[in-house]
């Protein structure tokens, strides 16, 4: 299992949890939109790693480019006064749910593979 | 050992680089999201407290309203004490009189005469569009308030209250956003200003050319009604009356800064 993905995870939050950088509150709600389109990216990412489809260009332009859209989509949302973030949180929420559960399997399926091969070694 | 794991990794699934770069991007995003959040969270009120806090202060209010009459019956009972106290010898009913009167001067009993009753509300109209005459001017301030009572004052009004609060020798008129506090309390237009003297000089120094109703009248007349009273009740006095500061000078005041400060409580 691939733990470097965590592990930078973990080291980028705890770095800019430190140093004293906070936006505007106005702007939180686009922040957090596009944090959720992050995240999803790279679920996304994880998932078409290990099924063996991964471009890095697709990776990568779709990490800025969907981050950048959700902080968008939620912006015009405010202009026009409709609730865009909501379609945001809906299909992002959903993929990652569906992204999450297939690298959960692949996983489990790699546990249970990996433990009947040292059933059959012993 | 464990570097050649990861090494492995990276060189074994191509996937595992990007995502990791990207990752600590969406770690740095996680970070300052939070903390955004949490700055929110600490400066502003969560909206949905809104209402309970407007039931609390209802609530307080409703206790304000309810010591503030217990304060009054309790002040009555005191007096009734020191009446009482006062059939004991002729020493202390001298006392009581000079305790009596003095607590009547300080505007903590309940008066009644003749008098005036002043009328101050907020106009109804608007300034017509283009109009120098800012809105400012439709309203009553507490300045207005402040004069009118000063005038009443000086024409010899011995007693006086904006909406039942008692005008005393500290009373404070001020404004506090959109309402005007006396004695602490917030009141709100209409402002009934009951005045206890005589009603012709009071109404006549209320009425005098250029005089301190004389700018109101002029932006709309139904903002001022003065009505002659041959009987007006005006309530005591009921806020605190703690002096932390002020000690009286002297023995024999001394004395009766003690006794007076002891009913008052």
């Amino acid at each position: 299992m691939n733990w470097l993905p965590v592990i930078a995870l973990l080291l980028g939050f705890f770095i800019f949890y430190f140093v004293p950088l906070a936006l505007p509150s106005d702007y939180a709600p686009y922040l957090s939109l596009a944090t959720l389109s992050g995240l999803d990216s790279i679920l996304g990412g994880i998932r078409a790693g290990i099924e063996g489809k991964f471009h890095v260009d697709v990776f990568v332009s779709g990490f800025i480019f969907n981050t950048l859209l959700a902080a968008l989509l939620a912006y015009l949302g405010d202009q026009i006064g409709v609730d865009l973030f909501l379609a945001a949180v809906v299909t992002l929420g959903g993929r990652m749910f569906l992204n999450l559960s297939l690298i959960r399997r692949y996983y489990l399926t790699q546990w249970n593979l990996s433990r009947q091969r040292d059933a059959e070694r012993t | 050992m464990s570097l050649n794991v990861f090494l492995s990794s990276i060189r074994n699934n191509p996937w595992v680089a990007p995502v990791t770069v990207m990752a600590l991007v969406l770690g740095a995003l996680l970070a300052v999201s939070l903390k955004t959040q949490q700055s929110i969270r600490s400066t502003s009120l969560p909206s949905n407290r809104f209402s309970g806090l407007a039931a609390a202060y209802r609530d307080q209010q409703e206790q304000l309203k309810m010591a503030n009459e217990e304060i009054s019956k309790l002040r009555e009972r005191t007096t009734q004490y020191e009446n009482e106290m006062a059939s004991a010898s002729e020493k202390t009913k001298l006392l009581n009189e000079a305790l009596q009167e003095a607590k009547f001067l300080a505007g903590l009993t309940e008066v009644e005469g003749p008098g005036v009753e002043v009328v101050l509300q907020d106009s109804k109209k608007r300034p017509p569009a283009n109009s120098p005459i800012d809105i400012e001017n439709y309203i009553i301030h507490d300045s207005d308030l402040q004069r009118v009572v000063n005038e009443l004052h000086a024409a010899g009004a011995e007693a006086v209250a904006i909406n039942g609060q008692r005008i005393i020798a500290n009373t404070a008129i001020r404004c506090v956003g959109p309402t005007v506090q006396v004695n602490g309390i917030a009141l709100s237009s209409p402002y009934v200003i009951s005045a206890i003297g005589d009603p012709d000089t009071l109404v006549s120094a209320l009425n005098l050319p250029q005089g301190v109703l004389t700018d109101i009248q002029a932006i709309d007349p139904n903002m001022v009604k003065v009505v002659k009273k041959d009987k007006i009740r005006i309530p005591a006095y009921t806020g605190s009356l703690v002096f932390r500061y002020a000690k009286p000078v002297g023995t024999t005041a001394s004395n009766a800064g003690k006794e007076e400060e002891k009913s008052a409580r």
